[in-house]
């Protein structure tokens, strides 16, 4: 048996994309050593669906490797759905809400998931299987183990969080502390990104099933992903920038793009490394600016306008002085553990011993 | 006459109910059919809203995040309305990359419709002979090895490396970010021609060979489907037969040429050498577009103000209360008419009634022998949508090979320019109109003081999901549900599909119960009279247009019921 190795924290030495292509035979191993099937419910508030699409351009595993040897586990399953899933779910109507219901009732032996896309909006703004979505996720993040935030919306409030939007989107975490459920804010972790990158969730599922909750930063975001600078730490273009060389719009094989509004100086993603559909690019290979999808105030703050300058880059020794705090604070992290070690005590007693 | 209504409705984009009322119908053995249908979408975020006020440029990043499923269409469409706004022509090759980014794209969310979306309801149909490959892997490995879902699973291997050839191009898939006012931001280098061609081959070839094969086999398997409502309800009804349209089918074109981008594509009215042409299709012909002719109606939406304004003129003032209204959809319409969009409508204005594509290997030259198709039903079907969707997505293979080679002959030539770059416009407006997948798509930008301040975006999701207009007609989605063939049978899938053929029910409902017990009850939904009655017909009819309503950006559900109920040509409190 291969041993539980805390791949995000390699990750997060070296890189998502190095952990994927060293790792993963250990991790399609490593979980198949429960006897249930992941159970997932994956569900959609204000969001544009880029997510789920951006999941089912998952290469390495693809889609149907998670579905049908990942999410399995040992349950004998030849494919595991989500108990619900919008966009690929054979079920409608009265068969899908039972479908929700059932996984909220549901009390398995694995980790119970929540997945959530698109942004939380005040009530009447958003409505699915004749209930709002507020009263959906309340239920479901009481019955959840652990809450992916998937993408920017559900992560921060995303695009439907604009300045001057009429229906006062936010992510889920601030939702669930607005509602005074801030326990069950404390399950929640970040995947932001616009849309969200598909190996941090199934890097992030990984880790979970294994018992791992994956170290935060002090948004709840993993350190795995978010850890790094883009402009100070990865981008491959940094050398121009030294040397003064900067790329005008349409140029996108010679200078650094932050004279066109690149925000790498302000946003901390892997997307240099990882880069997107199956390490093909990302958005400042092709002469585009970073527009800083994974960070908290997207898109106001300091990312829109986005083909605009930053008007300063605040460092210190170097380094931006945002990366400086995340040092600090461990906090959110640690809420997390807390759920997930009083989870395994519950559970102790229904698996009599088992383990 | 009893109600029912599906809510949510899985494998479509975004969140759209419906709520039937149905009948027995004398000409269909007495069994229900659907006679009156409400389509109401449920979700809004208010894009048009928070744009104001923003640089202009930001709508490239902005309105893509309006879909995810259709994300590359918005990012064209406002790069077209700037491009009108700043007076920029983009060069030659910033077409070409334009063009086969949206190719490119195209495979991906056509192919997905067909297998991820509809299929499972077209398998079903279609039987274990020609059903199996389309159907979802449900029996995993083993079942795959047999050939169950062999070609589902082959459409996520093949849309995903389509998706490579838009990130190679626009950095990443979904959401691109390489768009730019006058052109696009990334250059052309025969390392990204090449890597691009070497993925699409693939996809060309599944495209060209399976997926063809498959509707053919759909063709085949309707004959089927007919003998057996013969029997059934004592009259033929096949897939051309269930959710009839209007019969009236509007178009904006899609990838200009470079030779006719100026005299041609800028002007909508003519739009004839592009790949896609504009036009508005009926009385069995195209005519030129109008833009002039659009126009919204808010009778029985959740706006004040007047009806049939232009998208220049537009306003949204929300108000909940508006006596008489039931959906926060607008009502496009075009000359006053109710207009279905897609990609029917692509292929009518384009090719009229008879369409023949080539299928000759962009590599080998070898030629596998034209597709053909001859309209079933003018006036739209189930049947005609999901083939017009599969001609289109084959026509687009094969430009996209064109697009290419020409891009490649223009680095040689090295004529790379990309951009025709001009400084943001103090005061202007400009409007853009492209095909998304799921129909015609309409930016309309005006510009003060260098910050957006005015933005409407008219989408597909609003033409094909309109509610009832100023005239009481319903829109294009709710008339084919309503249109009397959407047969709501009391038997449910698996005595469907035994009836079809000789125990394939009982196999299908093997392989669905092992991986729930429930699965056996899909689609069966209770009416107000407490009968089950099974929703799969008009799920079908529902999924034929490939909605896709996060477009639907003025759109919101009524928290009361009663807005949707109290009102409406003859349906008073269904609920």
């Amino acid at each position: 048996m291969v041993s539980r190795r805390d791949f995000l924290k390699i990750a997060a030495a070296t890189s998502a994309a190095y952990v994927i292509s060293r790792y993963k035979l250990d991790i399609l191993e490593v979980l198949a050593q429960s006897g249930d099937y992941v159970h997932i419910c994956w569900l959609n508030g204000a969001a544009c669906t880029g997510c789920s699409v951006s999941l089912a351009q998952a290469s390495d595993p693809d889609l149907l490797e998670v579905l049908m040897s990942i999410t399995t586990f040992t349950s004998g399953l030849p494919i595991a759905l989500p108990d619900w899933m919008y966009v690929i779910h054979p079920a409608s109507g009265s068969l899908a809400v039972e479908m929700i219901r059932d996984w909220i009732d549901h009390d398995g032996v694995g980790p119970k998931i929540l997945v959530v896309e698109g942004a939380m909006q005040e009530k009447g703004f958003c409505e699915t299987g004749g209930r709002d979505f507020r009263d959906w996720v309340l239920e479901t993040a009481d019955a959840a183990d652990y809450i992916i935030a998937f993408g920017s919306c559900s992560s921060f409030g995303g695009i439907p969080h604009a300045k001057g939007n009429p229906t006062g989107a936010m992510g889920v975490q601030d939702f669930l502390i607005n509602v005074g459920r801030s326990d069950l804010a404390s399950k929640v972790i970040n995947l932001p990104r616009c849309p969200g990158h598909p190996d941090s969730l199934i890097l992030t599922l990984a880790s979970l099933l294994t018992g791992i909750v994956p170290e935060l930063d002090k948004y709840n975001r993993p350190k795995a992903f978010y850890g790094k600078n883009i402009h100070d730490e990865q981008c491959p273009y940094r050398g121009f920038y030294d040397r003064g060389i900067f790329a005008d719009f349409g140029q996108s094989e010679v200078g650094c793009r932050f004279k066109i509004g690149c925000k790498g100086p302000v946003t901390w993603a892997d997307c240099p490394t990882i880069k997107w559909n199956d390490r093909t690019s990302f958005c400042i290979e092709v002469g585009a600016p970073c527009i800083g999808c994974s960070e908290p105030d997207w898109p106001d703050g300091d990312y829109a306008p986005f083909f605009v300058e930053l008007s300063s880059v605040p460092t210190l020794l170097g380094y931006p002085l945002e990366s400086w705090g995340a040092a600090f604070a461990g906090a959110a992290a640690l809420g997390v553990a807390v759920h997930a070690a009083r989870k395994a005590i519950k559970k102790k007693p229904v698996e009599g011993g088992g383990e | 006459m009893a109600t029912f209504k599906v809510d949510p409705i899985s494998r479509i984009e975004g969140h759209l109910k419906i709520e039937c009322k149905i009948e027995r119908s004398p000409q269909l053995n007495n069994e229900y059919v659907v006679t009156e249908c409400y389509a109401p979408v449920t979700m809004f975020r208010g894009f048009e809203i928070f744009m104001v006020g923003r640089d202009p440029r930001d709508a490239l990043l902005f309105t893509p995040r309006i879909c995810g499923v259709c994300p590359n269409p918005h990012s064209i469409t406002s790069a077209m309305a700037l491009d009108d706004a700043f007076g920029a022509v983009p060069p030659p090759a910033a077409i070409l990359i334009r063009n086969i980014e949206e190719a490119a794209y195209y495979l991906y969310d056509h192919l997905i419709h067909f297998y991820l979306l509809i299929g499972p309801e077209l398998g079903v149909l279609m039987g274990p002979e020609y059903g199996a490959p389309i159907l979802p892997p449900v029996a995993g490995r083993e079942g795959l090895a047999k050939g169950i879902g062999v070609n589902y699973a082959k459409c996520v291997e093949v849309q995903r490396r389509a998706n490579e050839v838009v990130a190679i191009w626009g950095g990443k898939f979904p959401h691109v970010t390489s768009y730019y006012p006058g052109g696009v931001l990334v250059e052309p280098t025969l390392d990204r021609i090449s890597k691009s061609i070497a993925a699409l081959v693939p996809v060309w070839e599944f495209i060209a060979l399976r997926h063809m094969q498959d509707i053919m086999n759909l063709i085949r398997a309707n004959e089927r489907l007919k003998e057996v409502t013969a029997s059934i309800l004592g009259v033929e009804v096949g897939l051309e037969d269930i959710g009839i349209g209007v019969g009236r089918f509007l178009s904006f074109g899609m990838m200009p040429g470079i030779d006719d981008y100026e005299s041609d594509w800028l002007d909508t009215s003519k739009r004839r050498n592009s790949l896609i042409k504009a036009g508005a299709y009926y009385d069995g012909s195209s005519h030129p577009l109008d833009e002039s002719k659009i126009s919204e109606d808010v009778k029985y939406s959740f706006y004040d103000g007047p009806d049939g304004l232009h998208p220049w003129e537009g306003v949204t003032n929300p108000n909940r209360d508006k006596p008489g209204a039931y959906s926060w959809t607008k009502a496009p319409r075009y000359d006053g008419e109710v207009f279905e969009v897609g990609p029917m409508a692509r292929m009518l204005n384009t090719f009229g009634m008879e369409w023949r594509i080539p299928r000759v290997h962009p590599i080998t030259g070898e030629d596998y022998g034209d597709f053909v198709y001859r309209v079933r039903n003018p006036k739209g079907s189930v049947l005609d949508r999901v083939v017009a969707r599969a001609a289109c997505v084959l026509l687009v293979a094969n430009a996209v090979f064109q697009y290419l080679n020409e891009l490649a002959s223009l680095v040689k030539e090295g004529n790379t320019k990309v951009i025709d770059k001009k400084p943001v416009p103090s005061q202007a407006r400009g409007r853009g109109l492209w095909e998304a997948p799921r129909g015609a798509l309409s930016h309309w930008v005006k510009i003060s003081d260098g910050k957006i301040s005015h933005y409407q975006c008219v989408v597909p999701g609003t033409w094909n999901w309109s509610p009832r207009d100023a005239l009481d007609r319903p829109g294009p989605g709710e008339s084919a549900i309503q249109c009397g063939t959407t047969w709501v049978p009391t038997l449910n899938v698996v005595e469907i599909a035994n009836a079809l053929y000789t125990g394939w029910g009982d196999l299908l409902a093997a392989a669905l119960t092992r991986l729930n017990p429930k699965f056996a009850k899909l689609n069966m939904e209770r009416t107000d009279s407490g009968e089950y009655v099974n929703a799969t017909i008009a799920l079908l009819v529902v999924r034929s247009f490939d909605p896709c309503l996060a477009c639907g950006v003025h759109l919101i559900t009524p928290s009361k019921r009663t807005y949707v109920f109290e009102v409406g040509p003859g349906l008073t409190s269904v609920y």
